[in-house]
């Protein structure tokens, strides 16, 4: 039994709108990153979902490159969230404006 | 063939050499800079019978374009060239060994010296009008290095500049004749422009042609020292002597002559434009020969009466007599180096001093320095039997027989002058008592640096605690080239004696086109039936020579202007006509014409564009990036999450309008 691709699509919009909504309204950097993930993980899902239904490889390929790009962006995203800690003692984005021009 | 080009190439590969190891050459570098003279010379008489043939001797170099051939060319016309700049221009080597030893630049100078050789045999050798042009700018460059060689004198400088300036304005009269001559026929070789030329072939109309020889003729007026471009040659003077003699005096300067001679074709068809050379010959023989009685420096004497017997050989060209004038040219090469050269024992002789005033009775303590200014004077005057007379009988007759009776009497009328103000020079330098020693004051010189403190001062190159001149003999290297020319000098006028069957007139046998006697109907003058209106002239102008000498003699050879001396050259000095003195003040015009508008232009530019345009608009481009700086950095709030809002509106919008474009446009 095979689900049909719209209902993936549609679970990967979802999932992508909920990761926007975080961004966007979260304050806690790591709550935000969560939500990057989400980003990440609903465009592979897209991805994946159309690779399966053209039969192209490119769809799976591309996936990985994300998976790739997700980790690097992760490590590098938490060290900053660590290092901003440990220097101005809290997390909130909107107090680290030191680069507001 | 291969000796052709060795003529042409020594001094060239002697300039290098020179430039190139003159400090470890040291003091050989005179004699290499003049053995490489001499051999170009002794091949080039040894091509006498090639050079001779009807059509010459020809050597291709390169091809460049279809039918642009470059070769050098060994015609009986460039053959005298020749023989004139590698014979006289060798003795000049030689005597500047002497004249310029213990010079600190001394290997430099031959440099320069046989850079300016080669320069001219490009000129003269070339077969075509391009390569013609290219020896112009080359000779060009050649006056203005050594005019300027002694570069920490600011006259110098400014001379060698001024000369340089003047040539270019002629070298572009050059180009944009050549224009004309390639944009019709086509071809640059000589054989095939002067083709165009004849009136059968007709490619040019007569206004073309005169345009042509208007456009040559400034290229004549501005190297050959013409009005109204001669401004440039008594300055020209700041040189060492030696380069006087040899660039302009004997041969540089002639290359005008060279060129109307080498263009005879054309002027020959061109009415107008020989009607316009003679006149502007006949304009400067006059006006030099007469600023020539209002100099005091022996050099600008020179310099104004080489300016005016190149008015005569312009003269005799332009008007249809070429072998005349061609002969002028010759014999002038020989006398006017000799006058120079002797200028330049006696300056040498007296540490620099150049003002004949302070000179006088030099004729005991410079025996042969008198000797040879002697020939040389009475070969300039047209004294018969030496070469000038000849020449210049030829040239004014030539006027004459051309049907320009006008320039005839402007030519005589020259010939006395140019005996006054030469005898008036021999005169005043070499009799009487020396003034040397005379307060400078008292003569009504008003030197600069001489003035207030004349008596103690020691200016450079005047030793005033030395009261008997210090009159060193010149060294064999000055005098034996100048002991040679003077046979030259006295004999080589008798080439053209004879009339029509002269060995000059045969040697130049169907080489120029003859005169068009139609335009212009010989004028003959009329005198007792036994003279012939040749031999008539020829009297006439010995008359007016000898009324020349007469008052020269009068005003300052006779004993009592002798013994009144020094109160008569004050009164002289002072009593000068502006116009004479101030040379028609042809200086000051050009200095308020073109000199003055040019600095107002150039403080325009500084004033107004410099800052306000160019500074102003590079000024614009940092408070420009500021300004946009300024605009965008509002959008910089540093709160991450706007951030990211943009970029989600941003995406989007970026989604919607293809979605759009591509489904509403679809339908």
């Amino acid at each position: 039994m095979s689900v049909a691709p719209e209902n993936y699509v549609g679970l990967s919009a979802v999932l992508f709108f909920i990761g926007v909504v975080g961004v966007i309204a979260r304050r806690n950097p790591l709550i935000m990153l969560m939500s990057i993930e989400l980003l990440f993980n609903a465009s592979n899902l897209a991805l994946v979902t159309y690779a399966r239904a053209w039969v192209n490889n490119v769809g799976h390929i591309f996936a990985f490159l994300v998976i790739t790009v997700a980790a690097a962006e992760a490590a590098i995203a938490l060290a900053i969230v660590v290092v901003t800690f440990r220097s101005r003692r809290f997390v909130d984005v909107d107090e680290v404006s030191a680069l507001k021009g | 063939m291969v000796l052709l080009y060795l003529v042409w190439l020594l001094p060239l590969i002697g300039a290098i050499a020179l430039w190139a190891f003159g400090p470890q050459l040291k003091s050989w570098a005179g004699p290499i800079g003049s053995a490489l003279i001499f051999v170009p010379f002794a091949a080039t008489v040894f091509l006498w019978n090639d050079a001779v043939a009807p059509h010459g001797l020809h050597a291709p170099l390169v091809s460049w374009l279809a039918g642009w051939d470059f070769g050098l060319q060994l015609d009986r016309l460039s053959l005298v060239w020749t023989l004139i700049i590698t014979g006289v221009g060798f003795l000049i080597h030689v005597y500047s060994i002497g004249y310029m030893d213990g010079d600190r630049a001394f290997a430099r100078f031959f440099a320069y010296m046989n850079f300016f050789v080669f320069a001219m045999l490009t000129l003269v050798l070339s077969d075509n009008v391009v390569g013609l042009l290219v020896g112009w700018g080359l000779v060009g460059l050649a006056s203005y290095f050594l005019i300027g060689f002694w570069f920490y004198k600011p006259t110098a400088v400014s001379a060698a500049r001024k000369a340089f300036v003047m040539n270019v304005v002629g070298d572009v009269g050059i180009l944009f004749a050549i224009f004309l001559i390639v944009s019709r026929t086509g071809a640059i070789g000589y054989g095939a422009v002067f083709h165009a030329f004849t009136p059968v072939q007709s490619v040019f109309s007569p206004h073309d042609m005169f345009l042509i020889a208007l456009g040559l003729f400034i290229g004549c007026a501005a190297k050959s020292a013409q009005v109204p471009l001669h401004t440039w040659l008594p300055d020209a003077m700041e040189g060492p002597t030696p380069v006087s003699a040899l660039i302009h005096a004997a041969t540089m300067v002639t290359a005008g002559v060279y060129l109307i001679a080498r263009f005879a074709p054309l002027w020959s068809s061109s009415p107008d434009a020989q009607e316009l050379t003679g006149v502007i010959g006949a304009v400067t023989a006059l006006g030099g020969a007469i600023l020539g009685c209002a100099q005091w420096d022996i050099k600008r004497i020179l310099a104004y009466s080489t300016m005016s017997q190149i008015g005569y050989m312009i003269m005799g060209v332009g008007v249809g007599a070429y072998d005349a004038g061609v002969f002028h040219f010759l014999t002038h090469a020989f006398f006017k180096a000799q006058l120079f050269l002797g200028a330049g024992i006696v300056i040498h002789a007296l540490a620099n001093e150049q003002d004949v005033r302070r000179m006088g009775g030099l004729r005991k303590t410079l025996p042969f320095a008198f000797v040879a200014m002697l020939t040389g004077v009475l070969a300039i005057s047209g004294v018969p039997g030496f070469s000038g007379f000849f020449s210049k009988d030829a040239v004014v007759y030539g006027a004459l027989e051309t049907g320009h009776p006008w320039l005839y009497a402007v030519g005589v009328l020259t010939a006395g002058i140019t005996a006054y103000y030469m005898f008036r020079l021999l005169f005043v330098t070499f009799f009487g008592a020396y003034r040397g020693n005379v307060d400078p004051s008292d003569l009504g010189i008003r030197h600069p640096e001489l003035a207030g403190t004349a008596s103690t001062a020691a200016s450079s190159g005047h030793h005033p605690e030395e009261e008997e001149p210090h009159h060193h003999a010149p060294s064999w290297l000055m005098s034996g080239p100048v002991a040679i020319l003077i046979l030259p000098t006295i004999l080589i006028g008798w080439l053209d004696f004879g009339g029509a069957g002269s060995r000059w007139q045969q040697f130049f046998e169907g080489f120029f086109p003859h005169p068009s006697s139609i335009a212009y109907p010989p004028v003959e003058l009329r005198g007792p039936g036994f003279m012939s209106s040749e031999l008539l002239t020829t009297v006439v102008l010995l008359v007016v020579v000898v009324i020349g000498f007469a008052i020269a003699y009068v005003r300052y050879g006779a004993s009592p202007a002798l013994r009144g001396a020094i109160s008569r050259l004050r009164t002289e000095t002072i009593r000068m006509p502006g116009v004479l003195a101030n040379a028609y003040y042809f200086d000051a015009a050009y200095e308020a014409l073109f000199v003055k508008p040019a600095y107002a232009l150039g403080r325009w530019f500084y004033r107004v564009v410099d800052p306000h345009v160019i500074d102003a608009g590079v000024r614009e481009v940092p408070i420009s990036a500021q300004w946009l700086g300024h605009l965008f950095r509002s959008f910089q709030t540093g709160l991450v999450r706007a951030y990211a809002l943009t970029i989600a509106v941003g995406v989007v919008c970026f989604v919607a309008y293809y979605a759009f474009a591509f489904t509403g446009g679809a339908r």
